[in-house]
Formats: C-alpha cells, sequence, structure tokens
C-alpha cells in the first residue's frame, strides 16, 4: 500500500487554515512540578507495603486460622481482649482492606506519580493547579486512610473492591473527577505540544471510564452514616458490580499502566515505540470491548445467558486488543535486548509486560463457559489476579521507579544491586504464587466435580477439598513473602536514594513554545487507481492519519472515548433493567424480616461473602452438594447481592434449614469443634455482643426506597417483630440443648438469616389477596 | 512477509518517537477470525434450535445419574426389608456414607459418634422404635430437637439409603456424645430371599 502522504488541509469549521507561520507562538520556559511525583511514589511504596503486609496476613490465615488470636495471645493479651481485637481482624475484615490497598493505595498513586510525570513532560506543561494536585494528593491519602479505618470495623457496602461507604464514596468521585480529573484535563488544555502521544489516551479513558463505573456502581441508600444499601437487587446489582469489577481491572489496573509503558518504555530503552498504527487500533478496540466483558464473572449463575455469553465473547475478542500493548512494549525493545540483560529498569518492564501478555492469554481462556465452569470460585482466579497485579502492575511500577528515582532526586540510585536482588525475588516469588495457586485451583475444582464408583460426590465433605490444598496455600505464602521482601528492598532503596539525594530539588525548567493556531495535519489521500470510490475510502480508513486530527482535540477525544464506554455500558446492561423476563419471579419468594435483614447486615459486616458464595450453578455436581440450583428470582430482594466470588468455604445459599440453630451458633462459636480441619474464623464475640434492634427501622426505610415492599404498619411494628423472633430462635437453641440468654445477641439474627436463605422456593406461594 | 524498511514518523513526544510500522498480520488475523467466531457463537447458542441450556445439560445429567446408579433398584420403598437389604449390600451403604459425610456427619459426627446430633453408634434412640421410623426422622426431621428435615433435599432414595447407613453405625458404641433416649430391641437381620424358582 501506497504511503503517501500530504499537506491537503483538512475540511473542518472549528479548526480553520492556519494562518501563517508553524503553528507555533513565542518560546515559553516553565518548570515541571516534580515535587508531587516525589510524594506519589513514596506513598505508593508505603501503601505497597501494607497493600502486601494484609496480604501475608489473609494468606496466612488460610493456613493457620487462629493465627491471629495466637499472636494477640503472645502479645500478652488476656484471652477475652484477644477475642475482642480478634473479631477486627479475621479474613472477612482483612481481606477488603489487602485488596482495597493493593488497588487504590498501591497502583492507584503509582498511577498517580507516572500520571503526573508523564502528562507535564507530553504537555510540555506544568501541571495546570498545583493546589488541585496537592488537594488531590492529601484527598487521596485521607481516602486511604479512612478505607483502613472503616474496613476492619466492618463498614462495607458488601460488593467486592467497592466495599467503601457512601461518604467515603462522595469523597472518591470528588478526589477523582473534581481534583485529578479536573486538573488533568485543564492541563491538556493548556498544553504545549499540539498532538497527544498515545500514553494520554490511556489517561483520557481511565479518567473517564473510572468516574462512571464508580458512581453507577456506588448508587446506594444510605440508612445510617456509614451503612448504605445499593439500589439495586440480586441479577441486577450483581450485572452492574462485575460491569463495574471488571472494568476496574481494565480502567484502573490496564489502560493507565498502559499510558506508562507507552511513557517509560521508550524512555527506558531509548528506542522508538513500535507501530504508532497498532497503538490506535488497540485503543480504541480496547476502550470500546472491555467494558462488555464483565459478565465472565457470572457464568452459570442466575444471569440470563444472553448476558453471559455476551460476557464470554467479547473477553475472547480482547485478546488481540490487549496483545497489541505487550506487542508494542516488547517490540520496542527491539535494539535494546542487550541492555535487559544488565538493567534492572528494563528487566522489570519487561517481565512486566510478558505478565501482561500471559494474563490476557489467561483471562480470555479462563473466561470460556466450560473452563469457567471449573475454575470458577477456585485459587486460580486468585492466581489470576495475581499475575496481574503483581506481574503486571507492581513490576511495572518497580522498572519506573528505578528509573525515576535517580531523575527524581538528582543522585544516582543507591544500589542498583539491591534493584537486581529485587528483580529476582520478584519474579521468582510472582511465579510461585501464580502456579500454586493454578495448581490449588484446579486441583479444588476437579475435586468438587468429582464422582466415585458408586455414583457419589467422591470428596462429599467440603472441608477435604480445604484441607487437600493446604500445602498450595504454604507455597504461596512463600512466594507472597519473596514479593513482600522485594518490596521492603525497593522501600529501603527508595529511603537511601533520598537520603543521598541532591540539596538541589528545585523543579524541573524546560522550554518550548506556545501553541498558535492549528497547522493542518498531513493527512494520507488515497492514489489508488482503478478502484471504485469505497475502495479508496477503505484505504484511507485504514492507513488511520485521520485519527491525528483527533489527536489535536482533546475534549472531542473524551467526547469519543465517552461515547463508546456509554453505549457499550448501555447495550451491555439496560436490556436486563428494561426486560422483565430476564428475571421471573417466583411468587412464594417474600422480602426478609426484621430479624433476618439484621443478621443480613452482620453477614455483610463480617465479610462472609469473601469466602461464602450464595449461587448454586446449575452444575449436576454442584446440585448433588448444595441442592436446587439458585433462580433469579430468588434475589430480587437482596440489596446488595451477595453471590460472592470465592468459595474458600461451602455454598450457603440454601444452608437454611440444613442445620440446626444450635448447630450454627456452636459452629460460629468455633468452628473447629464441629468441623476439623475448618479454616473459617472464629465468631464467639457474635455470642455476647448486643443487637441494635433500633436500626431496623432505618435499615427497612431504605430498602423500601430502592423497591422493597414493606409498609408503613411493618416498618413500625420492626422493632418488636425482631424481638419476637430472636426469642423464638434463642427458645429453639435452647430446646435442643444449647446456649441460653443469646435472645438478643447478634449471632441469633445472623443465625435467622442463614436458616432463611434458599428456603422460600420449597415453600407455597401466598395464598391470593394475602398482604404482601 | 517481504522485508520493508521500517519508517520514523516525524512527530515525536518529549523525545519519544514512534515507527510507522502496520499492524501485524497475524495479530489481524487473530482479531478479525474471534470477531467471526463470536458472531457465529452467538448466533448458534441464542438462535438455532439445535442449541440448548446449562439447565437442558442439568436434567440430562440427573437423568442419566438415575438411570446408571438406581438402574437395578428402581424406587426404594421406605420399608423395613428394604432397608435390610441395603444394609447388607456394601456398595450402597458406601453410597450412604457418601450422603452421611455431605449432609449428616456435621452434628452427628465424621463416625456417627455424636456432636450436637445425638450419638448414632449405641443402642439408644430419642424417636425411633423401629428401623422405618429412621427415614420418617431424615425425611420430617424432628425441629424441636434441631433435626432438620430432609424431605426437600434429598430424593427417596437417597433418603432410604442415608437412613439404612445410619441404621448401620448401631452397634459400634464409639465413644463420643453420651447416650440419649431409650433402649430400643436389635435390628432384625436379613434374610436374603430365596433363590427364585428355576
Amino acid at each position: 500500500m501506497s504511503t503517501t502522504l500530504s499537506a491537503a488541509p483538512m475540511r473542518s469549521a472549528d479548526q480553520p487554515h492556519a494562518a501563517g507561520g508553524h503553528g507555533r507562538g513565542p518560546l515559553e520556559t516553565f518548570a515541571y512540578d516534580d515535587q508531587i511525583v516525589r510524594w506519589f511514589l513514596a506513598v505508593t511504596v508505603l501503601w505497597g507495603v501494607v497493600a502486601m503486609l494484609a496480604g501475608m496476613v489473609v494468606a496466612l490465615q488460610l493456613v493457620m486460622p487462629d493465627l491471629v488470636p495466637a499472636l494477640l495471645k503472645a502479645l500478652g493479651l488476656s484471652e477475652a481482649s484477644a477475642a475482642t481485637v480478634q473479631q477486627y481482624l479475621t479474613f472477612g475484615r482483612i481481606r477488603p482492606v489487602h485488596t482495597n490497598a493493593a488497588i487504590f493505595a498501591f497502583v492507584g498513586n503509582g498511577m498517580f506519580a507516572g500520571v503526573y510525570f508523564s502528562t507535564q513532560r507530553l504537555c510540555k506543561a506544568r501541571m495546570w493547579s498545583d493546589l488541585l494536585s496537592r488537594l488531590h494528593f492529601w484527598g487521596w491519602q485521607a481516602i486511604i486512610v479512612a478505607a483502613a479505618v472503616t474496613l476492619p470495623m466492618g463498614f462495607t457496602q458488601g460488593k467486592e473492591y467497592a466495599e467503601l461507604e457512601w461518604p467515603i464514596d462522595l469523597a472518591i468521585a470528588v478526589v477523582w473527577l473534581g481534583f485529578f480529573g479536573l486538573n488533568f484535563f485543564m492541563t491538556l488544555l493548556h498544553r504545549r505540544e499540539r498532538h497527544m502521544y498515545v500514553a494520554l489516551w490511556f489517561y483520557i479513558a481511565t479518567i473517564v471510564t473510572v468516574t462512571v463505573l464508580h458512581v453507577f456502581n456506588s448508587l446506594a441508600v444510605p440508612a445510617a452514616p456509614l451503612r448504605s444499601y445499593s439500589v439495586y437487587a440480586g441479577v441486577q446489582d450483581a450485572l452492574v458490580q462485575w460491569w463495574y469489577g471488571h472494568n476496574a481491572v481494565a480502567f484502573f489496573l490496564t489502560t493507565p499502566i498502559l499510558g506508562l509503558m507507552y511513557y517509560f518504555m521508550p524512555k527506558a530503552a531509548e528506542r522508538p515505540v513500535f507501530s504508532y498504527k497498532l497503538s490506535i487500533v488497540h485503543f480504541w478496540s480496547l476502550v470500546f470491548m472491555y467494558i462488555w466483558a464483565g459478565p465472565h464473572h457470572l457464568h452459570y449463575t442466575a444471569l440470563p445467558q444472553w448476558a453471559s455469553t455476551l460476557g464470554m465473547l467479547f473477553s475472547l475478542m480482547l485478546w488481540m486488543p490487549s496483545w497489541g500493548g505487550m506487542i508494542n512494549g516488547l517490540m520496542t525493545l527491539r535494539g535494546a535486548w542487550q541492555r535487559v540483560l544488565t538493567d534492572p529498569v528494563l528487566k522489570f518492564l519487561t517481565v512486566a509486560v510478558t505478565f501482561y501478555g500471559m494474563s490476557t492469554f489467561e483471562g480470555p481462556m479462563l473466561s470460556i463457559k466450560a473452563v469457567n465452569g471449573l475454575a470458577h470460585y477456585t485459587d486460580w482466579v486468585i492466581g489470576h489476579v495475581h499475575g496481574g497485579a503483581l506481574g503486571w502492575n507492581a513490576c511495572l511500577f518497580f522498572g519506573v521507579f528505578y528509573w525515576l528515582l535517580p531523575r527524581l532526586y538528582r543522585t544516582n540510585l543507591w544500589s542498583t544491586r539491591l534493584a537486581e536482588w529485587h528483580f529476582w525475588t520478584a519474579t521468582i516469588g510472582l511465579f510461585t504464587y501464580w502456579v500454586s495457586m493454578q495448581w490449588a485451583g484446579i486441583t479444588q475444582g476437579l475435586m468438587w466435580r468429582a464422582f466415585d464408583d458408586s455414583g457419589a460426590l467422591a470428596f462429599p465433605d467440603f472441608v477435604e477439598t480445604v484441607t487437600k490444598i493446604a500445602p498450595m496455600y504454604w507455597i504461596r505464602a512463600g512466594g507472597g513473602l519473596l514479593f513482600f521482601l522485594g518490596m521492603l528492598m525497593c522501600a529501603l532503596n527508595l529511603v537511601m536514594t533520598w537520603r543521598h539525594r541532591s540539596a538541589d530539588l528545585s523543579d524541573t525548567v524546560a522550554r518550548a513554545p506556545a501553541l498558535g493556531p492549528a497547522e493542518p495535519d498531513r493527512v494520507y489521500r488515497s492514489d489508488l487507481q482503478n478502484v471504485i470510490g469505497l475502495g479508496r475510502v477503505t484505504d484511507q480508513v485504514t492507513e488511520l492519519t485521520w485519527h491525528r486530527r483527533w489527536e489535536r482535540l482533546p475534549l472531542r477525544f473524551t467526547l469519543f472515548v465517552a461515547l463508546a464506554i456509554a453505549s457499550a455500558s448501555a447495550f451491555s446492561l439496560v436490556p436486563m433493567f428494561a426486560v422483565r423476563s430476564n428475571i421471573p419471579t417466583i411468587a412464594s419468594v417474600t422480602p426478609y424480616t426484621p430479624l433476618e435483614l439484621a443478621g443480613r447486615d452482620i453477614y455483610r459486616a463480617e465479610g462472609c461473602y469473601n469466602c461464602h458464595s450464595q449461587m448454586i450453578r446449575p452444575i449436576w455436581a454442584e446440585t448433588r452438594r448444595y441442592g436446587e440450583y439458585s433462580k433469579p428470582g430468588e434475589f430480587v430482594y437482596d440489596h446488595p447481592f451477595q453471590w460472592g466470588s470465592r468459595r474458600i468455604g461451602p455454598d450457603l445459599h440454601r444452608v437454611g434449614g440444613k442445620y440446626s440453630s444450635d448447630w450454627q451458633i456452636r459452629h460460629l462459636e468455633n468452628p473447629r469443634s464441629l468441623v476439623q480441619g475448618s479454616i473459617m474464623p472464629a465468631y464467639a464475640h457474635l455470642l455476647n455482643t448486643r443487637l441494635d434492634f433500633d436500626a431496623i427501622p432505618a435499615t427497612m426505610h431504605a430498602m423500601k426506597l430502592v423497591g422493597v415492599p414493606y409498609n408503613d404498619q411493618q416498618i413500625a411494628g420492626a422493632v418488636a417483630a425482631a424481638r419476637e423472633q430472636a426469642g423464638a430462635v434463642a427458645a429453639e437453641v435452647k430446646a435442643a440443648g444449647g446456649y441460653e440468654g443469646l435472645d438478643d445477641s447478634q449471632a441469633i439474627a445472623l443465625v435467622a438469616y442463614l436458616q432463611r436463605l434458599g428456603t422460600d422456593i420449597s415453600k407455597p406461594p401466598p395464598a391470593e389477596g394475602a398482604a404482601r | 512477509m517481504p522485508h520493508r524498511k521500517e519508517r520514523l514518523l516525524e512527530h515525536g513526544y518529549d523525545e519519544i518517537r514512534e515507527y510507522d510500522n502496520p499492524t501485524p498480520g497475524w495479530w489481524h488475523a487473530i482479531f478479525l477470525g474471534s470477531i467471526a467466531f463470536s458472531a457465529l457463537y452467538f448466533a448458534f447458542w441464542h438462535g438455532s434450535p439445535m442449541a440448548w441450556t446449562p439447565q437442558d445439560s442439568l436434567a440430562a445429567d440427573r437423568t442419566a445419574y438415575y438411570a446408571r446408579v438406581f438402574r437395578t433398584v428402581g424406587e426404594l420403598k421406605a420399608d423395613q426389608p428394604t432397608m435390610l437389604k441395603m444394609m447388607a449390600d456394601t456398595r450402597w451403604m458406601e453410597f450412604g456414607a457418601s450422603i452421611f459425610a455431605a449432609n449428616c456427619a456435621a452434628c452427628h459426627g465424621a463416625a456417627g459418634a455424636g456432636l450436637t446430633g445425638p450419638n448414632l453408634t449405641d443402642d439408644r434412640y430419642i424417636n425411633v422404635r423401629k428401623l422405618e421410623d429412621l427415614f420418617t426422622v431424615v425425611s420430617e426431621g424432628v425441629l424441636p430437637k434441631g433435626m432438620p428435615a430432609w424431605g426437600n433435599r434429598l430424593t427417596q432414595n437417597e433418603r432410604v439409603l442415608v437412613a439404612s447407613f445410619a441404621a448401620s453405625l448401631r452397634g459400634r458404641n464409639l465413644t463420643g456424645r453420651a447416650p440419649e433416649g431409650e433402649v430400643i430391641p436389635p435390628w432384625p437381620t436379613f434374610e436374603p430371599p430365596p433363590p427364585a424358582a428355576p
């Protein structure tokens, strides 16, 4: 194909033919804000240490469930105080701390460090407002601290990676869009570089999409200062949550990191980027296609099949758009491979991009329904996300940081040798983690579905499938420890480099001409002979030079990105809300009683959904183990849905009536007294903590607002009804020979909720005309 | 692919340059192939009368399972002769043991020696006087005592088999929960039916 370029002006109303010169104004001198980059970089390392420490705690809790109380007692706490402190440090409370710290504190701050450094240089402009930069910095750190305090205390919206309660959610929206987004876009508008480089496209997509995802997934009705209920229920909530969840992976953990790669890889390798055309095609295909992929987290669930299929297919189609980024990254290293052998920066960047490639192959594979049927709810998925988070995000940051540190502190990196050690520790730890979790996941998945010769489940006792993979949990903890040690080496290198910093850390001064009126873009005009008009148009379109024009129109570019993600979201979400037949109702399914609602709040606050699913898939082995598969109509009053994504413990959707209430109480108090080998934390404090009955009417009001049909009479009588039911459950426990005096305990409410789970479907439908 | 000299684009950003390389052919092929595959896949699974759902597969698996596992016995009766016959059959007792492990062991202990539920290995029973009563207790539960009803959860055959398995634990007298209820007469002995007349 010809590559003739012509300087013919674009026909455009808003970009009139440039009047004279080269579109350049007078030369200007300005300074980049490097301090904000140093700040973000330092907290990234700090929060990285915290996130990985929390990760170590939860990893060890799975092999030593009584680790925390034992440690507390070793520290000199009495049995009772150890039990009191333990309630804030259970797996269900700390796992969200780990995930939120890793995603929003570690990757978030690392992204901001890279974005602030590169955006200024790519725009040849200082950030628009130093004040906004600092508000962004401190606002984000305040959000992280708020998360670190509220999550262990059990304040959670109960949706994975979106746990933070509504006041913090509001703060996130303000800091993200109002401080970071505004500052970024104003910098774009005040740039001195005519066209936007591909890294900036990815930053635009990040800021726009994360805003939309965060706002729509977090919509909730508050019932208390730190308690709210999703406006969506059941299947719809699940769909919105995984639209959010998967695109948090896409637009928080991938697009900004790709942007960083596009800046720092060619910088560090001192080589040109492999293909500008590939950048364009893979950018737009990622932006459009990623949005649809969320339902692959919900295969074989009560989600309608069409949504599930779309999720799978768009995930498959994403394979090549993702690999476009990998190709552009790795191929940029051509001519620099000998330096990869010696330079820790390039080593980390290479491993990062390689892991990006492996994760974006593994992802589409896991999204295939048949593969997902085996992998879902297992540790394979845990391995997969750590391949992405540690292999791709963290390693890329490490490469970027070791490149940035000498430049930001104007001195040599304190120890290249230590960086080298960090590289090998991290890489070996990462592989150990990844492979052990794949092994554990596949093993457990196969055990769940295995039948013996008599036709019965080969491993009917769930806990057998847990103790079997305990050795893999140990190996994972070892891999995680290695990665954590590497993180500490990185922190040491940062601190020591900082201590040896130059006396002069004043901002980097740069000079560039201001932008004058736009000059016409050089657009390819097809010179194909003997073809029809359509052929010439195709030729022109596929040469992609038209995209140059978009690159100098930041607002229009942003609008196109917004249209792409909004239309994809609308197509994939709206039918679920508009078409009633997607969620057939079941007449015998009725709203929770006041006490069960209170119990559900405890279930959510304790983070039970981190280990227990409430979604039985229509798979034979699964219905054998847990009972009838879950129907969409069973979740219409579940605000939020609690389907879970991992079975560290068994599914609970049909647990109602499966055990006596007495058993449930004893099991909560000390799971290992009844189930040998169980790794569930002890919840003895629930037996001694008083339930706040008076909070129930506010909960019911909120539920009513989101559409649960409670009437005023029911709300007015809620406290009395809850006390009555609590008395009945407590009497049942006592009659079966269990504990006495539990009437107003949290444990009774939780048991009432558990005993209700999944039972409505086998009840007779209410009589015609009966009060609903 | 013919050798093609790489051309650098004129523009640069903070000294970053870009090549004007085309997107790789294999990349295009797989990308377009995945789109074509997706169109066909969707058309088949959501447009073809030959497509089936996970629920269809589940129903087929269930039918095949019962045909295979219970082919020789059909629907088991919840009476004494049937239960005695099952108790004498090691293969069926393995099957019963699996159901017991999945559903009963949590309260009655893995070996049946009792936890929150009674010990099943001694001669004392609370709500059972004769063999068939075990089936009734399994099916209907003893709700005031905390024994759940399994009638909604397990099929008739499964309940007969797990009740038979529970009965077979009697006499092991394992140390566990103290015996409760009253001593009841031993289960009748199993008399195999006479060989069919020639």
